[in-house]
Formats: C-alpha cells, sequence, structure tokens
C-alpha cells in the first residue's frame, strides 16, 4: 500500500522526504482503512460501499470517536492519564436532559427549542462532570485511572437512582431526529459535527499554547513546571473538554435511538481505548494526533460492519480487534525512513 | 519491508475468512442478546432448522459478545445496510431499539420480534406463552413447595428485561392475592444473565435473610447460581427454588435437589416459529386467529393487537422440567 507514495517521495529533496513519510502511525492507518475497505469490497460485495451502508458506518462512528477523544487528551496529558468516566458521561447528560427538558420544553410544541435546550442541558452535565474529573485529578491529585472509575460508577449510580434503572423513551422529536440520521450533501449531520469537532481539537492541539503546553506537560511534566504554567489549570481544562465531548456522545446517541438508558454502551468503555492506542497515542503520555484516532475509529468501524455483512460471529470480532492491535502496535515500530536511506 | 509484508499478510488473512451469501435466496437474519449463551445456541439448532427444512430462505442467527444494547443496536443498523429480507430479533431492552427498527421498516425490511410485547415498532411479536400466566405458575409451584408460608424473593436477568420483570411482577401478585402468609423481600434481584452474579447474590440473600425459603430464578442461568449457593450453604431441601433454566445446564442442582424444578419453552422451537413468522411476513401471508405454525405449543396461535401497529401472537409452549423427566429433554 506504501510503496507508491514513498517511490515519488523518493524523487523529492531530503527533509520533504522526511516529512512525507515521518508519522508512520497515519500513514499505517491510513492504508489500514484502505485495505478493510478493499477486502470488504472483495469479500462482501459491492453492496458495502453503496451510500446508505457508507452513512450508516458514518452515523455509527461519532459516539464511540467522541469518546475516544476525550480519552486520547486525557491520555496525552501524561501521568497515566485516562478517562474511563466517558460513557458515564454520555448516559447521565442524556438522562438528565430526558427527564428535565420536557418539563420546559413541550417536544410536541416546539421541537426545534427542545433539541437545542436538549443539547444545552447535555451539554451543562459534561461541563460539570468533566469538572468534577479534573478536579480530583488536579487538585485531590488522584490517579486518573482510579479517580475516574470512581466518578463512572458514581455517575452511573446516579443514572439509575434517577431514571430507576429502567429507560427512557424520548419518542419521535424531528430535529433530533434528524440530527441523529439525516444527511446533507450526502454526509450524515452527526458524522459532519464529529469531524468538526476532531478538527478543531486537532487544530488547537496543534497551533495553540494549550496544545503545545499538553503535550510538553505530558512528555517531560518536571521541565513543564519549570516551564511556568499553570498545570493544574491544564489538567482540569483538558478533563472538562473531555467530559464536553462526553456529553455531546450523548447528545448522538439519545439522537439516534431516540432513548437513554443508564447501561447503554457499557463495553464502549474498552473500545474507546482500543481505538485510542491503536491510533498510537502515547499511553504515558506526550505523543499523540486526533487525525489518527479518526481514522483508527473508521477502521475499526468498517472492519466490525464488514463482519456483521458476512454474518461472523461477534467473538471472532473481538478476535480480530485484538488482532489488528497487536499488528497496529508492531508496524508502527517499523522505521520506513531507515528503509528508505538503505535502498541505492 | 518484511516485516511489513508479513504484517499485511496476517490482515488479509483475517479478511479472507468470508463465508458466500446464497444468491437469490430470501435472506432472514435472528439477531439474539447473547451470542455465545446456551439459551441461544439452542435457538441457533432452531433457526438453522428452519433455513434447510424451506427452500427459498437463507436463516442465520447472530448476536453480540457482550450484554450490551448498544452492540445490538449496532447489529441491527449493519442488517439495514446489508439489505437483508427480514429481521427476527430477540431485544436485550426493547425501548432501545425502537428507532434501529423503525429505520428497518421504512427500508422495507420485515421486523419480527420476540419477548418484546412492549415494542410498537415490530411488525409482529411473538410471544411463547401469556407471561403474566407463566409467572404466576412459577409463584404457585414455589407455594406449593414452601407450604404456603414464609419468606420469598425473585430474581431478573435485569430491570430492562421485559418477559423477567412480567413474571416476577405477574409471580409477586400472584403471591398478593392467593398466599397472604408469603413475604416477599427484595424482589428482582438483578443477576446480569451471568451465573456467578446470580450465585453471589444468591448468597448475599441467603446471609441477610436465613429465613429465606423459596427463590424464583428470572434468567436461564439465575437457578444454576442460585443452586450453587444453596449447596454450598447445606440448605438443599430447605430452600425452596424454582425458575427459568436449561435442563442440561441445571440438571446437576435439580438432581440434587438443589433446585426443585424449572419452567421453560423451547428456544430450538422459538427460533424456529421466529423464522417461519419473518418468512410469513416476508411473503405476505396473513396471520389468523387460532393458526398452526407447525411446530407444538404453537398450534393455536392467538392474536390481538400490539402496542404500535404490529400484532402481538402468542402460543401456548411452555415445560415444566424436574428431577423426574428431566431425561427427556437433551439440551
Amino acid at each position: 500500500m506504501c510503496a507508491r507514495p514513498l517511490r515519488t517521495a523518493k524523487l523529492l529533496k531530503g527533509h520533504l522526504l522526511r516529512n512525507a513519510v515521518v508519522d508512520r502511525q497515519l500513514n499505517f492507518l491510513v492504508s489500514a482503512n484502505v485495505l478493510v475497505l478493499i477486502a470488504a469490497l472483495a469479500i462482501a460485495g459491492p453492496s458495502f460501499v453503496n451510500v446508505y451502508n457508507l452513512q450508516s458506518m458514518a452515523v455509527q462512528i461519532p459516539e464511540l470517536g467522541l469518546l475516544g477523544i476525550g480519552v486520547a487528551l486525557a491520555m496525552i496529558a501524561g501521568n497515566g492519564g485516562i478517562d474511563l468516566s466517558g460513557i458515564a458521561v454520555a448516559n447521565l447528560s442524556g438522562i438528565v436532559a430526558a427527564l428535565s427538558v420536557p418539563l420546559w420544553v413541550s417536544p410536541d410544541d416546539a421541537p426545534l427549542m427542545f433539541a437545542f435546550v436538549f443539547g444545552g442541558v447535555c451539554l451543562c452535565v459534561g461541563v460539570v462532570c468533566g469538572l468534577i474529573n479534573g478536579l480530583l485529578i488536579s487538585r485531590a491529585s488522584l490517579t486518573p485511572i482510579i479517580a475516574t472509575l470512581g466518578t463512572s460508577m458514581a455517575f452511573s449510580g446516579i443514572s439509575v437512582v434517577i431514571s430507576n434503572g429502567s429507560g427512557i423513551r424520548l419518542g419521535y422529536i424531528e430535529p433530533l431526529d434528524d440530527f441523529g440520521h439525516m444527511a446533507v450533501l450526502g454526509v450524515p449531520i452527526c458524522f459532519a459535527l464529529f469531524i468538526a469537532i476532531a478538527a478543531f481539537i486537532g487544530a488547537a492541539l496543534r497551533f495553540t499554547p494549550f496544545g503545545v503546553r499538553l503535550y510538553l506537560l505530558g512528555s517531560n511534566a518536571k521541565a513543564a513546571r519549570y516551564a511556568g504554567f499553570s498545570q493544574r489549570g491544564l489538567l482540569l481544562v483538558t478533563y472538562t473538554i473531555s467530559g464536553i465531548l462526553a456529553s455531546i456522545a450523548g447528545v448522538v446517541i439519545a439522537a439516534r435511538i431516540s432513548s437513554v438508558k443508564w447501561d447503554y454502551g457499557t463495553s464502549y468503555v474498552l473500545i474507546a481505548i482500543l481505538i485510542v492506542v491503536m491510533a498510537g497515542v502515547r499511553p504515558s503520555g506526550g505523543y499523540g494526533r486526533i487525525v489518527c484516532v479518526v481514522l483508527s475509529a473508521t477502521a475499526l468501524q468498517m472492519l466490525s460492519s464488514m463482519f456483521n455483512f458476512l454474518d461472523i460471529s461477534n467473538f471472532f470480532r473481538d478476535f480480530a480487534w485484538g488482532l489488528l492491535l497487536l499488528v497496529f502496535l508492531q508496524v508502527s515500530r517499523i522505521d520506513l525512513r531507515s528503509w528508505l536511506v538503505r535502498k541505492p | 519491508m518484511k516485516k511489513l509484508a508479513v504484517c499485511a499478510l496476517l490482515l488479509g488473512s483475517v479478511f479472507t475468512i468470508g463465508t458466500a451469501l446464497a444468491a437469490g435466496n430470501k435472506t432472514i437474519v435472528t439477531v439474539v442478546k447473547l451470542a455465545g449463551e446456551t439459551w441461544f445456541t439452542r435457538m441457533d439448532e432452531g433457526v438453522k432448522d428452519y433455513g434447510v427444512k424451506t427452500p427459498g430462505v437463507t436463516t442465520s442467527e447472530i448476536g453480540p459478545g457482550k450484554a450490551d444494547a448498544a452492540q445490538q443496536e449496532r447489529l441491527i443498523e449493519d442488517l439495514i445496510a446489508r439489505g437483508v429480507d427480514g429481521i427476527a430479533v430477540v431485544p436485550f431492552d426493547p425501548p432501545m431499539l425502537e428507532g434501529v427498527l423503525k429505520r428497518a421498516m421504512d427500508r422495507g425490511i420485515k421486523v419480527m420480534t420476540h419477548e418484546a410485547d412492549n415494542l410498537k415498532n415490530t411488525q409482529v411479536d411473538m410471544e411463547a406463552f401469556d407471561n403474566a400466566a407463566f409467572g404466576a405458575h412459577f409463584n404457585d409451584q414455589i407455594a406449593d413447595c414452601m407450604g404456603k408460608t414464609g419468606t420469598w424473593t425473585s430474581f431478573v436477568g435485569s430491570l430492562g428485561s421485559l418477559t423477567h420483570v412480567q413474571w416476577a411482577d405477574a409471580s409477586a401478585a400472584n403471591a398478593a392475592k392467593k398466599y397472604p402468609d408469603m413475604k416477599l423481600v427484595s424482589a428482582k434481584n438483578e443477576s446480569f444473565n451471568d451465573a456467578n452474579t446470580a450465585y453471589n447474590k444468591a448468597k448475599e440473600l441467603l446471609k441477610k435473610y436465613p429465613e429465606l425459603k423459596g427463590i424464583e430464578g428470572g434468567s436461564a442461568v439465575d437457578v444454576i447460581g442460585i443452586g450453587r449457593a444453596i449447596e454450598e450453604a447445606g440448605l438443599v431441601g430447605k430452600v425452596c427454588v424454582y425458575g427459568i433454566g436449561m435442563p442440561k445446564d441445571t440438571s446437576r442442582y435439580l438432581k440434587s435437589g438443589a433446585v426443585n424444578g424449572i419452567s421453560l419453552w423451547d428456544p430450538k422451537d422459538a427460533g424456529f416459529v421466529m423464522n417461519k413468522i419473518a418468512h410469513m411476513l416476508v411473503d405476505g401471508t396473513e396471520f389468523k386467529e387460532g393458526m398452526d405454525l407447525g411446530v407444538p405449543g404453537y398450534t393455536n396461535m392467538h392474536v390481538k393487537k400490539g402496542p404500535g401497529k404490529g400484532i402481538i401472537v402468542t402460543g401456548q409452549a411452555w415445560i415444566d422440567v424436574n428431577k423426574d423427566n428431566l431425561d427427556k429433554y437433551n439440551f
């Protein structure tokens, strides 16, 4: 897959050549996406790339992708950073909104208003949950994995209590349903939003002082301390963003399945981490690219949809994901540059 | 580069494992709550059986590897994209599938469900029997065993599993009406369809309520965990255990007396009938009161209106298994 771009790159000047192939993870993720697509086309047939299936896959990506970006940010911050509370925050925000918003706005009389207030309430819950995580980690200096595991259980607990453990049906609310399923110019709205958010966060990491500081904090906390910026503030902001992303995932879930429940997506916690690790985000902090997280999420989605097309057991899918992860980890270690240099 | 090639090869080998779809056949896919659970493995036999016995139909069963409504929803999402002809679903949590099943029907896919009589977006929901009667039947058995007096409790797979809750509620209502001396404590314990969780919960309950004399299992594996807890506590014969279960899985506890009896409907028959109904929908056959679906227990179907536009069809397909007739059931 890589051969042709590399051969052209070889003709270019040295530094350009280096830049073209410098991110092995990115190259590999792109090739993996293409490879999965080709394999799916070959095995599952052309119906795999018809508009409906592409849209159906795109619609399934945002919830996991948003949680993945949240985890990635926490990991980049270093010091064992991780956010296990994502799906719990998503469900809690959906449940709070589903219970409270109908009290103020009638979904039948003002559906658009309802959808916006619903989103607003979700975001508020996300901010609060993210702040709690951030405060526990930055002020109380708890290890992130313990802190977010604890808050995850606490948030789920609140969800169970306020919803009595049963699912809450939202019913058909047109603007919300459109957000979950409708496509504008062929692109589902929620997927477009996901890409926009990913692009925004990717740009923020690359071009703003926030991003530079976050990478610095993750790669060398001591140096970061001497650089003289507020580490606590940075961690607080990072985990709050993660909470907000999770609550957006909550809106997407509510829109997509028109109901909310406390135990929806309990398997997402580990899949989100899988996506992030496969994207090459360094678990010890200091490195990670959002574009890779997005590509990793799309590869996983296509792979799982392909298996569903073929009626392949879901246990095999778990196996394949695990295998894919190991292959990714191995391949990202191969240095293409040294290979290029050795060639005459 | 060699390494890269090896990796690519490895990756490629994953994809080459595929199954060819028979062309021209109608495709009906059965989506279950959880792949690999004994109940649904048995159901798979019925699903396959229907496909083998009926020309022109390809049937298969899939289910999520983890008990999670989100995973089941994604499976159906992909089935819609694949454009199958009929989907038969045993929902993990019915309301969570309303949206995706509506989309399936909007795309012209025929949808039938099992154990989901509160679901609006389905064309036919099939129940093996009247759930309230089934719940009351458990309660009558427990009451007889307990001498119509004493403390008892009940289990459900999860509070979201509709039929489990219906059985537990109907059982409680039956006791309240018929057996005033029976005291229900800590009703509807969740086992999350996991025998080990049921075992731990049962142990806790036996400790908390030493006077406990009856336990009703909700999910198909609850009685296994409960039976183990009863055996370990040396309470065989002192605590009455009834519930839904699989004969083979439960046989050890039925023989030892830790579990007094199980009642069930054969998931193989249910799988067969589900596919028969989905096939009837695909063919546009009408559903009539009293119709015969060709499987014992499903020979006189009761048809009534469902909560949505669809209908609910009910059979009379439960069987009681205890240590005396255990040998007759080899699954």
